[in-house]
């Protein structure tokens, strides 16, 4: 009990820093970018955390799902608008009194012609209004698309297991990235999409203005999203959500023979971690200004799984914390430096870094290098707490009756 | 009253008939032995009873309710709960967790702290009381097996198979086990105990089901069955002294 209060204790500070954060990191843009996109990790490896590490469907598409999360935001931010009258050039359907237009696709290619909507625009009445919708809609319908994917792919791998999965995942994201680069009309290929900034005007806050530039908005978004994210699945794993979906890890068969309805959680849990990461590509892109296809490259799903394990891959604070953590160590260890007459050129030998500890991690650390800190607070007592019952009842104790010390441990993945 | 209708259940793995016309019946609270030599289809057919497997024709009735087109969840909540022969404790679970699972998927509104408060009492009962808060993993075999007969009992069905429940079992668990079974089936639910152990079967089952490969070849009293000509040629003609022996 004191050590779940310790726990919870440490976790309320952890948060009050983070919202001070800005308070020593405002005069660096750089260090506010680092946590900015360090929260974003957060949630990609802790959602994935819950995906992987507490329902055992070890998905390599989650990447896809925030990159469907981001393109949706950028398409909806290029290509509609809505006008206070018909433009009879675009393709256009009427909502109540509005029209709502879809351009033309712009392509790479595009010569500087104008659009249908700017030809438009020269026989508009006077007063005829053109709005561009917010970007939070467009937000809003890629956390939306994200969550439409996860229950399509979540449905169909109900069957598949371990390494089938993780192929069918990989296939999935290698059509999705490829389909990006190919449909250069649309997507703009690899040149990526530009995305507005969060804030195109800036926003100002009891009294302060922050620019459109400014890295203060962005950060505070992101750490409510990700804090919204924590809470979300923190309750979720609290609840019998979180056991029927680790008793489907543990075992499929029998969790249904026990009445479980296997389907709806591992595709529950496949739609909820799919929105997470939709929500933290479309913010995190539109943060960036651009996103491209290269997002959704097998490198950048292997760093968020690696954080993960890394932290602890069966606890969602865990894999959060790793992924903050290596995020910083990634950054702060670019700085080359100098043994001797040699020189150590830290931005190639950080990844072989990255790369050793996660193999040490692999090797000696299953349950991550976070993990088991966090049980301390949870089942430090665990041991002490079965040897005082088992002695306290005055019966004949068989020889396995008591569980050997290294198997109270956490159990690793 | 529980009442479980198993009408002619044929079914096929390819060209392998594995179950051929079984039918049977179980009114109220019995406790049924179902015997059979390895290959049988004793397996086949719990997984064909608890929805895990469909049936290649026949069909299962539980209380009325047709099951065997059902998936496992919904059989079990319709009231058929099972264990396994391997054991199946969930291992990176504590053992309270797993006896939560049931409880909290067979009643959606249930209060977690009710159902904690009765799983304790069913540890206790199984003599595991102590290992509460420990992992399935770190449970020995014949806990793990305590630890699966008390997920049933949160379960709370109206029937239970029980496969190969005393298998590698200590014999002061076995003893547990033995109670559990008589308290459950005193309490109105029937069981279906599937057992290699001869003298297990013979003590405890007062109705004796036996499966040779597919055909269920005898249905009755366990004293009537030891004498029917076919059980002898297909069960005894395999191990003569262990049939014998149990029934002595």
């Amino acid at each position: 009990m004191r050590a779940k209060l310790t726990g919870w204790v440490l976790g309320f500070i952890a948060i009050v820093l983070l919202f001070l954060a800005p308070l020593g990191l405002q005069n660096s843009p750089y260090l506010m970018h680092l946590a900015i996109t360090a929260y974003f990790y957060a949630i990609l490896a802790s959602s994935w955390s819950l995906l992987a590490g507490y329902a055992g469907q070890f998905s390599f598409g989650h990447m896809a799902f925030m990159a469907i999360g981001g393109y949706t935001s950028a398409l909806f931010g290029t290509y509609i608008r809505l006008t206070s009258a018909p433009t009879n050039l675009c393709r256009e359907i009427p909502v109540g009194n509005m029209w709502l237009v879809f351009l033309e696709p712009v392509g790479i290619t595009q010569s500087g012609a104008p659009n249908c909507l700017e030809i438009a625009r020269e026989s508009f009445a006077a007063g005829t209004v053109i709005i561009q919708p917010s970007l939070w809609v467009g937000i809003g319908l890629g956390v939306l698309m994200g969550g439409l994917f996860g229950l399509i792919i979540g449905a169909m791998v109900l069957r598949l297991r371990s390494t089938y999965l993780a192929l069918f995942t990989i296939g999935f994201s290698e059509i999705l990235r490829a389909t990006l680069s190919a449909e250069i009309d649309i997507t703009q290929g690899q040149s990526g999409m530009e995305m507005q900034p969060l804030f195109p005007q800036g926003l100002t806050v009891a009294g302060i203005f922050f620019g459109p530039a400014s890295k203060i908005p962005p950060y505070y978004i992101m750490l409510a999203l990700f804090l919204f994210c924590m809470a979300l699945m923190g309750w979720l794993t609290a609840s019998r959500f979180g056991l029927f979906i680790r008793s489907i890890r543990e075992d499929e068969e029998a969790a249904a023979a026990l009445g479980v309805h296997v389907v709806r959680y591992k595709i529950l849990v496949f739609v909820i971690t799919a929105m997470m990461a939709a929500a933290a590509g479309a913010i995190q892109n539109h943060y960036i200004g651009i996103i491209t296809p290269n997002v959704l490259i097998i490198l950048q799903m292997s760093i968020v799984i690696a954080m993960a394990v890394i932290g602890g891959l069966e606890n969602i604070v865990a894999a959060a914390i790793g992924a903050i953590v290596i995020e910083f160590a990634l950054e702060l260890l670019r700085n080359s430096f100098d043994i001797g007459p040699f020189e150590i050129d830290m931005t190639t030998w950080r990844l072989v870094f990255f790369g050793g500890l996660l193999m040490i991690t692999l090797r000696f650390f299953r349950n991550g290098l976070i993990y088991p800190l966090l049980t301390r607070f949870t089942r430090g007592n665990v041991g002490a707490e079965t040897v005082a019952k088992r002695q306290a009842t005055p019966t004949e104790i068989p020889p396995d009756d008591l569980p050997p010390e290294e198997l109270r441990e956490a159990p690793h993945a | 009253m529980l009442e479980l209708n198993v009408n002619h259940i044929d079914k096929n793995f390819g060209g392998l008939q594995v179950l051929k016309d079984v039918s049977f019946q179980v009114r109220g609270p019995e406790l049924i032995g179902l015997i059979g030599p390895n290959g049988a289809g004793k397996t086949t057919l719990t997984n064909i009873l608890d929805g895990a497997i469909k049936p290649s024709s026949g069909t299962v009735y539980l209380n009325g309710k047709r099951i065997d087109t059902l998936p496992p969840y919904m059989v079990a909540r319709a009231g058929l709960g099972r264990t396994f022969q391997v054991t199946r404790a969930f291992r990176r679970m504590t053992v309270m967790e797993n006896l939560l699972v049931p409880a909290l998927a067979l009643h959606a509104t249930a209060r977690r702290k009710t159902m904690e408060a009765k799983a304790r009492e069913i540890l206790d009962f199984l003599t595991i009381d102590h290992l509460t808060n420990e992992y399935g993993r770190a449970l020995s075999g014949g806990q793990q097996k305590l630890l699966e007969l008390g997920r049933l009992l949160m379960l709370d069905p109206a029937l239970i198979i029980l496969d190969e429940p005393f298998a590698g079992v200590h014999p002061r668990l076995m003893e547990v086990i033995y109670e559990y079974i008589n308290r459950v089936n005193s309490e109105g639910k029937a069981i279906i105990l599937i057992s290699h152990d001869m003298d297990t079967i013979f003590t405890l089952s007062k109705r004796l089901l036996v499966l040779n490969y597919g055909d269920l070849i005898a249905d009755g009293d366990p004293n009537e069955v030891k004498d029917d000509p076919l059980v002898k040629s297909a069960y005894l003609g395999e191990d003569d002294d262990e049939l014998l022996l149990a029934t002595e």
